[in-house]
Parts: structure tokens; C-alpha cells; sequence
């Protein structure tokens, strides 16, 4: 329950966060995330992957449906693999990492 | 324990942000990937759709409202209440759609390319500066802000611009800035002056003179008139009014050129390819089915996307002009308005020399000019590059020009120098003859607009509503003694030098001659009874002879025939040499492919339609057979150059014993004859390879296989290849890189203005636009758009969107 709630919010807080701030700052939204929810420090980092990965294609996926994927087609052969999935992937690796140091950083304070 | 691990945990997220938010260059560039994929600002922000709904913005700078009305083609159409609020709003519309090409076009010119993706564009930056490309826009820009005219539109522009620039951030940068990790700077009004520069550079940069005086050492006075004769006698000239030049020319004094001595061995500056070019013609309403004028213009460039053509429509008090505009300068540049049109070819003529200077000493401080030392000017050229160290170049500038190439960049053997005199350096103000142009009501406000232009040089074609039709060959030409400007020539001595220069009333003009039409496609420009010397680098010879038959055997003229010739794929120079050709083969030497392509060869009907098989055959033909007789002209450590198409095929006809026809390579001595044998057989393996590699036929749209390159080194995502007919050499101008750029029919009809255009690109410049391309399929398909050339209220009906630019309150 804990998993899925810390999941739904990260996705909700960061989508907020990066409607008006870099693309960074989804990486403080995990951290925080992470520290308050304090699951387990793998659990925690496979929400963020998730979390973000799934934010970022879904996004990426949204644009492409709306403009007919006029772009996505001509960046697939630019990039070196299918561009909505290297998007999910950049956006989860960060976000798996940055969950996993909040919920770490939880972990120690909690056990003192 | 769990420190540790904090820290390391925080340590990787921390190194991932840092390294995908910044750019990385491993033998290839890539973005910053965290920041370019971010679907919240990244690249994915820059997927379009059609534009449906309207919008205001709110910008500095304007007096009044101006309302933009874009077209199913997305071509604005701006109605401002006042002219400066016109050319702002120009700037601004313009921004909108093809800032990042702006910014680029004006970096190559300025020589900054480096600045964007590092040391591999050094040299071409180097170059750039070496040429004095940004002293000649410099010039330009004193003489545009001399006239208050001139100065108070490109101000305007620029504000525009900047007002565009102004509102944007990094998810509204257009995408080539975010993948090369890069934002836009403000605009000046001097990039404009750098962009008409470049127009220069591409068009009026054309010279052999090392060539010839390399031609002239090696081979002699004789072979250079043989082999590059200042007049082909071929065609009609564009102007052609024998006796019809009732002014006394302006004379230098004669003292006699001095022919160089030795070699020339500095590299030429970079080539303008034979595909550039362009046509353009009118004809009277005695020849058109409606009574009235009808006027063409396709200019042939390098196609490249974003296209260097943006269509515009400018409306105010005072003016309503549409046509081509060229992104980074205001106004338009090939167009129409209610009363008028004109059109744009290149003049083709010799309009740089390179003068030999005898320094001083190595300091190159001091240059003998006459009996004096002369001081030089030394500037430092910094150029900053990206990823590395920035880079001081010292140019030294006579008075003649700049010393391109030295002992710091790429030096000459012998260690001479030579100063580069261009036309391009010279004070001009081109904007005002477009402004005139722009508001022209008659054939004497055309007149008067042209008598600012200097470079490029142009043939200006032009029609009128009220029946005119008319030609002037305009452009500032030094007056020259016969021969001078061939070879290099002596910096020492000023009466060497440019002495004095054509006054405007003698330059060619041509109007309403009795032929009913004036065409021209940079042939030789007059008829011999002109009184000044004319040398160029090349003259074109077929498509101006094909124009030319067909628009006197035309009568009751339509736009659709017009359309038709623009597109015709007739290929007069196969015509002319491919009977000749196949009577040299002995056909018992041939193999069996080489048969059946002989076979179709005879049977083919000379034109280089998309389907068409014989045309690749022939063109393969020729690709083999022309360096193969011109071999003797590569050579690795001087310039030499090939003689033209025309005078290749002339001296196969009339010297096939010429020396130049023996292949070096061979044994044996070949003539004419046996040089058509094996460039045949190599030109039939050429199409047979490429049968085999391909598995389909040879048809000439896929052989010659086209190609529309984005900016960025033609990177393959954005940039797209058709199949089409024509090549160089015909009509339908289109070779592999270079074609019609910009097609334009105008019909100038008392009961209204119509006109019809295309470009093989779209408005906007952004790749993930539908606008990007989709004027492409329409231009292969030799169609074009119907222009709405209706006021506002009737036109906002058939409007896309509408856009309200308000002033700031």
C-alpha cells in the first residue's frame, strides 16, 4: 500500500515540479519522496525508475498522439534506439537513484 | 556504514544529472540527454500540430495593432497600420519560423560556426573571416543606415526579431539549438547586412583567375582562348539592341595589361557549383491569352531545409507586396505587388580580382603601391570555438582587399601574395532597391529602386499591369580593358586596379523590345556593339535557348504554359551532342549491356523526365566522359579548371584530334572518338552497378536520386531525397543538390494581380511541424500554390489562424 501510494505521489508531485522547473528537479522530488515515504531502499528505487520512467513516456507518448508522431518518427532514426523508450529510460535511471538516496538517508536517521 | 551508502547513492544521482545535462562530444556530438529528452522542455516540445486557435501577443516596440493572417500554407499575411509596425512584425513572424536558420545563416557568414560545433568548422570559420565577408557587411551596413529609409526598416526588423527572441524559453527554442545544447543571442541589424553577404558570396564570388593564369603558364595564350573563350557565340544575349547604345562609355587609360608571370598556386576559393543559376522571364500581353503581362522567376540554389526562401505578404498604407523573402532581411526579395513584379537571375559577370603585393618585409606591414610603401591594416580575427581553446587569426587588408591566404593559412608555395578584390566589399545598399521595389507603381520607380543596387548583380526582369515589360542587368561592374580580370594582375601599380566603374545609365536595360518578351537564364548579357568589356566566369548556354524557342513560338500565353516551361525537362545540350556521340561507337565492341543501353540511347527522345531510362544513361555518359578528356586539368598542387559543357562538346565536334582528348593514364593516344568509347563503356557499368545494387530500373528520378539537405550537414532524420526529372543544363533545373529554389508565375491582370508560387520546403523551419516539408510533394509534382492576394476581410475567411501582435500599453 505504502509502495503504491509512494508511487502515485511521485509521479503527481513531479509532473508539478517539472511543469515549471527544469528537468532536474524531479530528482529533488524523489529524494524528498523518498526520505518521508522511507521504504526499503530497493523498493525505493524501483518506484522512482517507475515512477519517472513511466512518467516520462507517458508524456512523451501523449505528445506523439497528438502531433501524429510527426517528430517521434524522424528522432527514431536520429537517436540510437526508439526514442520513447530511451526517454523513459534517462527519466527512470534518475529517478530510480535519486529515491533510493531519500529513502536511504530515512533509513539511517530512522535507525539512530 | 549507511553513510556510505547515502553517499553513494547520492553521489550516482548527483553524476547522472551532471552528465546528461550537459553535452558530450565522443567522435560524434550528443545532446544533453536528460535535458533534450525531458518531455516537459526537451525536444518532444517541439511537435506540432496545424495551428488552430487564435492568439494575441503582446509586444514592445509597435505603434499599433497588426493582424497576421496565415494561410492553409501557414504564409502570413500582415496588414499593420503604419510601415515601421510592418517590418517589425515581419521580423517578428519571420523569428517565429526560422530563428535557428537566421542565427546559423548569419554564424556562416560571420565565420562562427566553430562556436557551435567546435574545431572541425575552424577552418571554414577562418576562411570566412579571411574573405572579408564581415568587412563587406560592414559596408553594407554603413550604407543602409546612410539612408533613413533603409535604416528605419532594418531597425524595425531587428526589434521584431528581438521581440520574438525576447519571450523565450528553453522549451520554446527551436530544436537544432537543443541538440547542439546552445540558445539563441540577440539579433542585430547587422546580421542582416552579413545575410546579404552570403547572397554575395553564393552568387557574386564567381572567378577562375588563378585557373587561367595556371592554364596560361602550362599550356599557353592560344589554348586559353581555345579552351576558355570569353564568348561562346551561342544563343541570343539577354539584351540584344545592336546600335542601341547612345551613350560615350566612360574609358580608363590604356595602359597595356601586363600578362602574369609563373604560377598561381594558393588554393581558389571555394567553387560556385555550375548548377547555380537561374531563369526568369515576361512576356507581353501581345503574347498571352488574357492581353495582360505574364512574368516567371525561378532562381536555382542549393536546396537545403529549412528552405532559404520564406513567403511572405506585406500590407500597410503605401504597400502590399508578396512574394519570396529572404529569412534575416525585410522586405521581399522576388515578388509582387498590386502594379507590378520582378524577378531575380544571377548577372554571372567577373566581379573579383586577385592582385600579387610585394611586402615589405614578413611583418607584411608595408606594400609596394607605386613607388611608395603603402601601410597595410592588420586585424585579429577571434574566434571562439566550442570544447576548445579560442583561436586569434591575424588578416592582413590592402587597399585593394584582404590577403586571404598566407603563411598561417594554407600558403602558397612560392610564398607570393595576393590581395582579394570583391565587388561584395564595397559600400551598397541593396535594402533600399527591394523597399522601392517592394512600393514600385510603374517601370520608372523600377528604374529608380535599381539604381541603389550593387552585389550581387542581378538580371532583374519586371512587368507591369499597365503592359510593360522590361530587363536591366544591374549591379556595380568596374570598367574594364579587354582581357583584364582574366589572369592575376600586379598590385604594385594602381593603374592596374579598378579605375572606374560603369555609371548606372550605362548598364544594360532592355524594355518592351519587339519580340514581346525579355528572358534571361545568366547567359552572356548583350549583343557585341556594347561598349564595355564583358568577362564572367561561366555563361550558360542551353536553358536560355530553350526558354527562349519556346517563348517566340508561343502565342496566346497562359499561366499554365508558363508552368509547363518552368518544369520543361527538354535536354537541348543531348540534343546537340548525343547523335554525334553514338556515331563514334563502334558498336561491334560492345557487350551486351552495353548494346541494349546503345539500343535505347538511339531510341531516346532527349528528355530527362523522372521515368525516364535513356536520361540516365546519357547523363551517366557524360559524368564518365567529362573528367575523363579534362584529366590534364587535376592536379593536386595547382588550380586548373574544366572547360564548360558547351565548349567541351563544340571542340569534340571541331578538334577531336585536340591533345586534350589523350588520356594521361593510357598508353595509347586517344582522339575523340575512342574517349566517347570508354567513357560510354564506364558510364554503362556506372548505371549497371547501381541496376545491381538497387534491384530496380534505371529511371532518371531514381538515378539521380535528389536530395533536400537539412543545414546541419544534411543530418539524414531531417532531410528528405525525391525523385524528380531535369538536371543542369535544362530548364527544370534540378541536379542532385541544386534546383529551382523558388518558382513564381504572375499574371498582371487589370481586373486583379494573380499569382502562383512554390519552393521545395515549408514556412516553418521547425522538423516537427507539418509545415516543415509539405510544400516538397506539391514542388516535385511541378505543382504550385495559388496565392490569395485578397484584403483582409475577405481573405480572414479562408484564414488558418490569426494572430494579434498588441502594442505593450
Amino acid at each position: 500500500m505504502k509502495f503504491l501510494f509512494q508511487f502515485l505521489i511521485t509521479i503527481a508531485i513531479c509532473f508539478i515540479l517539472q511543469t515549471f522547473l527544469p528537468w532536474w528537479s524531479m530528482a529533488i522530488g524523489c529524494v524528498i519522496i523518498g526520505y518521508v515515504f522511507n521504504n526499503g531502499s530497493l523498493q525505493s528505487f524501483v518506484i522512482g525508475f517507475l515512477g519517472i520512467g513511466l512518467l516520462w513516456m507517458g508524456l512523451a507518448l501523449w505528445i506523439d498522439f497528438q502531433t501524429q508522431s510527426i517528430l517521434t518518427e524522424k528522432m527514431n532514426r536520429l537517436l540510437p534506439i526508439n526514442s520513447v523508450v530511451l526517454t523513459g529510460l534517462v527519466g527512470a535511471l534518475v529517478g530510480g537513484f535519486a529515491s533510493m538516496t531519500g529513502a536511504l538517508a530515512a533509513s539511517k536517521s530512522t535507525r539512530r | 556504514m549507511k553513510i556510505f551508502k547515502v553517499g553513494l547513492s547520492a553521489l550516482i544521482t548527483v553524476s547522472l544529472i551532471w552528465t546528461l545535462n550537459r553535452s558530450w562530444n565522443v567522435g560524434q556530438s550528443i545532446p544533453p540527454l536528460g535535458k533534450f529528452l525531458d518531455p516537459f522542455h526537451g525536444f518532444w516540445q517541439n511537435a506540432e500540430k496545424a495551428p488552430t486557435a487564435s492568439q494575441s501577443i503582446t509586444i514592445s516596440g509597435l505603434q499599433g495593432e497588426v493582424i497576421i493572417v496565415y494561410d492553409s500554407a501557414l504564409i502570413p499575411h500582415i496588414f499593420a497600420q503604419n510601415e515601421d509596425d510592418l517590418f517589425l512584425a515581419q521580423g517578428f513572424v519571420t523569428a517565429q519560423h526560422r530563428l535557428w536558420q537566421m542565427e546559423f545563416q548569419t554564424h556562416a557568414g560571420a565565420g562562427r560556426i566553430s562556436e557551435i560545433i567546435g574545431s572541425a568548422a575552424l577552418s571554414y570559420d577562418r576562411q570566412q573571416r579571411r574573405l572579408g565577408l564581415m568587412f563587406g557587411a560592414q559596408q553594407a551596413y554603413d550604407g543602409i543606415k546612410n539612408n533613413p529609409t533603409s535604416a528605419r526598416m532594418l531597425e524595425n526588423f531587428s526589434k521584431g526579431v528581438n521581440a520574438y527572441i525576447s519571450q523565450l524559453t528553453y522549451e520554446d527554442f527551436p530544436l537544432e539549438y537543443k541538440l547542439l545544447d546552445y540558445a539563441p543571442e540577440e539579433w542585430t541589424e547587422m546580421k542582416s547586412a552579413i545575410l546579404l553577404k552570403n547572397m554575395a558570396q553564393t552568387l557574386n564570388m564567381g572567378e577562375k583567375d588563378l585557373e587561367m593564369t595556371n592554364t596560361l603558364h602550362l599550356f599557353g595564350k592560344e589554348m586559353v582562348a581555345l579552351l576558355y573563350p570569353d564568348f561562346e557565340n551561342v544563343g541570343d544575349p539577354i539584351v540584344d539592341q545592336k546600335e542601341g547604345w547612345r551613350f560615350q562609355p566612360v574609358t580608363t587609360d590604356s595602359v597595356p595589361l601586363a600578362l602574369p608571370a609563373g604560377l598561381a598556386s594558393i588554393p581558389p576559393n571555394p567553387k560556385m557549383p555550375v548548377d547555380v543559376g537561374s531563369n526568369n522571364w515576361a512576356v507581353n500581353g501581345n503574347k498571352t491569352l488574357s492581353g495582360s503581362p505574364i512574368l516567371c522567376n525561378d532562381p536555382h540554389l542549393n536546396l537545403s531545409l529549412p528552405s532559404i526562401w520564406y513567403i511572405v505578404r506585406l500590407h500597410a498604407p503605401g504597400i502590399n507586396v508578396m512574394g519570396a523573402s529572404l529569412p534575416g532581411s525585410p522586405a521581399v526579395i522576388s515578388g509582387f505587388n498590386d502594379s507590378i513584379a520582378w524577378g531575380v537571375t544571377n548577372a554571372q559577370r567577373d566581379l573579383v580580382d586577385w592582385f600579387q603585393i610585394k611586402f615589405k618585409d614578413s611583418s607584411k606591414k608595408e606594400y609596394l603601391s607605386d613607388d611608395a610603401w603603402k601601410p597595410s591594416r592588420q586585424v585579429i580575427e577571434h574566434i571562439k570555438v566550442k570544447g576548445g581553446e579560442d583561436f586569434y587569426d591575424t588578416v592582413t587588408y590592402t587597399h585593394h582587399g584582404p590577403v586571404v591566404y598566407d603563411e598561417g593559412f594554407q600558403p602558397e608555395r612560392e610564398l607570393k601574395h595576393y590581395a582579394f578584390r570583391w565587388i561584395a566589399h564595397d559600400p551598397s545598399n541593396e535594402l533600399q532597391t527591394f523597399y522601392e521595389l517592394n512600393k514600385a507603381n510603374n517601370h520608372r520607380d523600377y528604374m529608380n529602386a535599381l539604381d541603389h543596387y550593387s552585389s550581387p548583380a542581378q538580371n532583374f526582369v519586371f512587368a507591369s499591369v499597365s503592359g510593360d515589360v522590361a530587363m536591366r542587368i544591374q549591379g556595380r561592374f568596374p570598367v574594364r580593358r579587354p582581357g583584364e580580370g582574366k589572369f592575376v594582375l600586379d598590385g604594385t601599380q594602381t593603374n592596374q586596379e579598378w579605375q572606374a566603374f560603369i555609371p548606372n545609365e550605362h548598364n544594360i536595360t532592355y524594355k518592351n523590345p519587339s519580340r514581346n518578351f525579355v528572358s534571361s537564364a545568366n547567359q552572356f548579357p548583350v549583343d557585341e556593339t556594347y561598349p564595355y568589356y564583358i568577362n564572367g566566369n561561366s555563361w550558360e548556354a542551353y536553358r536560355n535557348r530553350r526558354i527562349n524557342k519556346i517563348l517566340s513560338e508561343s502565342e496566346d500565353i497562359t499561366p499554365a504554359d508558363m508552368k509547363e516551361l518552368q518544369a520543361d525537362n527538354y535536354n537541348l545540350k543531348a540534343e546537340e551532342s548525343l547523335p554525334l556521340f553514338l556515331k563514334s561507337i563502334d558498336t561491334t565492341l560492345l557487350s551486351a549491356d552495353e548494346r541494349k543501353a546503345f539500343t535505347m540511347l538511339s531510341r531516346w527522345n532527349y528528355v530527362n523526365d523522372a521515368d525516364s531510362e535513356g536520361a540516365s544513361y546519357y547523363e551517366a555518359w557524360w559524368d564518365a566522359l567529362y573528367p575523363m578528356i579534362w584529366d590534364e586539368m587535376n592536379n593536386d598542387s595547382i588550380a586548373l579548371e574544366y572547360p564548360t559543357t558547351y565548349t567541351t562538346i563544340h571542340l569534340i565536334k571541331t578538334k577531336p584530334e585536340l591533345v586534350f582528348f589523350d588520356v594521361m593514364a593510357t598508353p595509347e593516344k586517344e582522339t575523340a572518338r575512342e574517349v566517347l568509347q570508354k567513357s560510354f563503356s564506364k558510364g554503362v557499368e556506372a548505371v549497371e552497378k547501381w541496376k545491381k545494387e538497387k534491384g530496380i530500373n534505371p529511371a532518371w528520378g531514381d538515378y539521380k536520386n535528389s536530395f533536400i539537405g537539412h543545414l546541419l550537414r544534411g543530418l539524414p532524420a531531417f532531410s528528405y531525397h525525391v525523385r524528380h526529372g531535369g538536371n543542369h543544363d535544362i530548364v527544370n533545373a534540378h541536379s542532385r543538390t541544386h534546383g529551382p529554389s523558388w518558382r513564381m508565375v504572375v499574371s498582371l491582370e487589370k481586373t486583379g494581380v494573380k499569382a502562383w508560387g512554390i519552393y521545395p520546403g515549408g514556412q516553418s523551419g521547425n522538423p516537427g511541424s507539418p509545415y516543415y516539408n509539405n510544400l516538397i510533394d506539391t514542388w516535385v509534382k511541378d505543382n504550385y500554390l495559388t496565392f490569395n492576394f485578397a484584403s483582409l476581410e475577405k481573405i480572414q475567411k479562408y484564414s488558418l489562424t490569426i494572430t494579434t501582435l498588441i502594442p505593450t500599453p
